[in-house]
């Protein structure tokens, strides 16, 4: 079985449509900000990917990560060719802090919060009527856990169409018990480079239109294949190679892809030391023998960690590449770790060349892992 | 649009999924079978001696309440050896956690924290507590649980929402167990966001296909029949396929909260009546209280409900007897 994406949406540091973000991948300008979210004096990190959306004066405000959200659903459905009316519609959301940020703003005097918009259900009432609705706190691999449980609703019979989404904004609890464990603080998200030091947090929104095979009134974007899901079960913040490589293996089987079939791979590349040995050394294993092996890239050194919703960003970004036949560089990646060596890292100018499946990673804090399988669509 | 008149009614749940374990660690309820009677009463989870140990430490509060429902339940189905490792299938059981405030205290803890010392104030023991997914990473490292790992924070019906992804989990064969847990520490944050001091509660059910079940030896003591969210709860329980023929037995919901009342059914239990806002926890305890009841020998169905008015969705849930246990749905035939 296969499921036809119809719809899609994004909104990053960098754009505020998928075109325009994967615009900004490719010409590859250094997106990084002064932090501006919170009172600066009180972390260590002087930089974060934010969307720059905020009153200023140094004011936050409520629901930034559910305004993003509401936008992208709404102009993914319309891409989809779909009426706004989603009450018989479901609709996935992926997210790792959900509104944590309105309720630390509330906790800290801001009069305007409540329990009910904690999930996203509440606004997704509001503005499309829909009920059936899903607020998955799924870590940083939320938005491919959320694109999984679709593929099973539509495989169920359950659903022809599901809305999939994933959203965050920056926390001042996530951002700053970051930069506390960080010891050596980055000043760049600089994925599989030798001078990645660690994750720095972005924001944003991606929401996608999955359909049954041959059900959407629009031109298919691409297909997906299948969706793995897992859990390392190991150790609550640092990946696990065996549990990413049974990740991995479960997706090409769910496709019915070898790893040898796979042209792009998105990368989690979150740029902690870490992940990024741990990812390499899986991928160089996964992928040994099928020289010269597919190309990847990692967009988190432009976008910044987006949390829930990255998975689905990549997902997007991969969509993107294989319709123009051209993949990012890895923003910043001149001397990639040992590890990474026989990696085909896209670096320094954007790859170009017959791209016809990718693989998309995403692994959380829990340890766990979601991998996305998508196809071309020819 | 493509997709119109789709209802989660039109899943078709080939296997029967059963409840196989259940384990509580719940104040004022000593075993599950209290559930069906006044509540608070004598004893049940002592939250002082309870919460400690070794294996607590360095978690929160949600997280191990949670553990602690979690073994439990395990126990229960025969998934927990002398030792207590877990004895079934590790790489497809899955877990499926529902809370709406595990980690709140943690995220204002912090925000004080961060607003009268700065980052070096902060504990870098507090990081995995920043995610909401926490309590299902803890739960799953403590028992080895590789299967898929989800954590729903979805408001009032999360809980009856987390029984029903469980399920599909199951009917999509991407497990062949799956741990339900639902949670939620008492604390001031959550006083503050609920208006009252909430049950500092966690309970957790153990999902098996009734085939499975039965291979191990298990017993299956309810079935989960059906499901729904919906914009109010007519819809749901309609769409649940509880608004049919078969009388309801026992109604767990609350009155005042769905704004109508179940029409025909025999007996109520509102559980955060007489516990306190149980949040994210109200659906999988409601399952225990459910599965004690059809222990009973009950004739009819039992239909959970969440949700309704002031809240963005109504959900409903239908129990009923396995129909292993239950030879009169059988005809002889069927057992060669």
């Amino acid at each position: 079985m296969t499921w036809d994406i119809t719809g899609m949406a994004a909104i990053a540091n960098v754009g505020s449509s998928p075109q325009d973000i994967f615009a900004a991948l490719c010409a590859g300008e250094e997106s990084r900000t002064p932090l501006k979210a919170f009172d600066a004096a009180k972390y260590r990190a002087p930089y974060a990917y934010e969307i720059g959306d905020r009153p200023g004066g140094g004011q936050d405000r409520p629901r930034r990560a559910t305004g993003w959200l509401t936008t992208v659903v709404r102009q993914a459905v319309a891409d989809a060719g779909l009426h706004e009316d989603l009450s018989q519609v479901p609709v996935l959301v992926g997210t790792t802090m959900r509104e944590q940020r309105s309720l630390e703003l509330w906790w800290r005097g801001h009069p305007d919060a409540s329990l009910e918009d904690l999930h996203y259900g509440t606004a997704l009432k509001t503005e499309f009527g829909a009920s059936t609705t899903y607020t998955f706190a799924n870590a940083c691999s939320a938005s491919l856990y959320a694109l999984g449980m679709a593929t099973d609703l539509i495989e169920l019979g359950a659903a022809d169409t599901v809305v999939v989404a994933g959203t965050d904004a920056l926390t001042e609890g996530g951002f700053g018990t970051l930069d506390r464990v960080q010891n050596d603080i980055p000043h760049a998200l600089r994925p599989f480079d030798t001078t990645h030091k660690g994750m720095l947090m972005g924001e944003g929104a991606a929401a996608v239109v999955l359909q049954r095979a041959g059900t959407g009134a629009r031109p298919v974007y691409a297909r997906v294949r299948g969706v793995s899901m897992n859990c390392d079960a190991l150790h609550a913040t640092a990946p696990d190679p065996d549990g990413i490589t049974r990740a991995i293996r479960d997706a090409h089987r769910r496709a019915g892809v070898r790893a040898q079939d796979i042209d792009l791979v998105m990368l989690h590349g979150s740029g902690t030391p870490r992940n990024d040995v741990t990812e390499s050394t899986v991928l160089s294993r996964v992928f040994d023998g099928t020289e010269p092996g597919p190309r990847m890239t990692a967009i988190k050194a432009m976008t910044g960690h987006t949390l829930g919703g990255s998975g689905l960003l990549s997902l997007l970004m991969a969509v993107l590449a294989m319709k123009e036949g051209t993949i990012p560089p890895v923003l910043g990646l001149t001397d990639p770790i040992p590890e990474a060596a026989d990696l085909g890292l896209v670096q320094g100018t954007p790859y170009c060349g017959d791209l016809g499946m990718a693989q998309i990673n995403a692994f959380g804090f829990g340890g766990i892992n979601a991998v996305a399988i998508v196809e071309a669509a020819r | 649009m493509s997709s119109t008149s789709t209802t989660w009614m039109s899943v078709p749940h080939a296997r029967e999924v059963v409840v196989t374990g259940i384990g509580l660690a719940v104040p004022g309820v000593a075993a599950y079978g209290a559930l069906l009677g006044p509540l608070p009463g004598e004893g049940g989870f002592d939250l002082v001696a309870g919460l400690r140990g070794r294996e607590m430490r360095h978690k929160d509060r949600a997280s191990r309440l949670a553990l602690r429902a979690a073994e439990s339940a395990l126990r229960d189905a025969a998934l927990l050896d002398a030792e207590g490792a877990f004895t079934g299938t590790a790489d497809s059981t899955a877990v499926v956690v529902s809370t709406n405030l595990g980690n709140a205290d943690s995220v204002c803890e912090a925000a004080d924290t961060l607003y009268r010392e700065g980052v070096t104030g902060l504990s870098p023991l507090g990081l995995p507590q920043t995610s909401s997914n926490v309590v299902a990473g803890w739960v799953a490292i403590r028992y080895g649980l590789r299967g898929p790992n989800l954590t729903i924070c979805n408001g009032i019906t999360s809980g009856l929402d987390a029984l029903a992804w469980a399920r599909n989990l199951i009917t999509a064969q991407r497990a062949t167990a799956v741990l339900v847990v639902g949670v939620e520490p008492a604390n001031d944050v959550a006083a503050k966001l609920l208006g009252e001091r909430s049950a500092d509660a966690a309970a957790a059910v153990v999902l098996e296909p009734a085939d499975t079940a039965a291979v191990r030896g298990a017993r299956p003591r309810a079935a989960i029949n059906g499901y729904a969210r919906a914009r109010d709860l007519a819809d749901a329980l309609a769409a649940a396929g509880a608004a049919g023929e078969t009388p309801v037995d026992l109604w767990l919901g609350n009155e005042a909260n769905t704004g109508t009342t179940l029409l025909g059914a025999t007996h109520r239990i509102d559980l955060e009546a007489q516990l306190g806002p149980l949040s994210g926890a109200l659906g999988v305890l409601q399952c225990a209280a459910a599965t004690a009841h059809l222990a009973t020998a009950a004739t009819g169905h039992v239909v959970a409900t969440a949700g309704g008015l002031h809240h963005d969705a109504a959900a409903a849930l239908l129990l009923t007897t396995p129909h292993t246990t239950c030879p009169s749905t059988q005809k002889p035939e069927e057992h060669p």
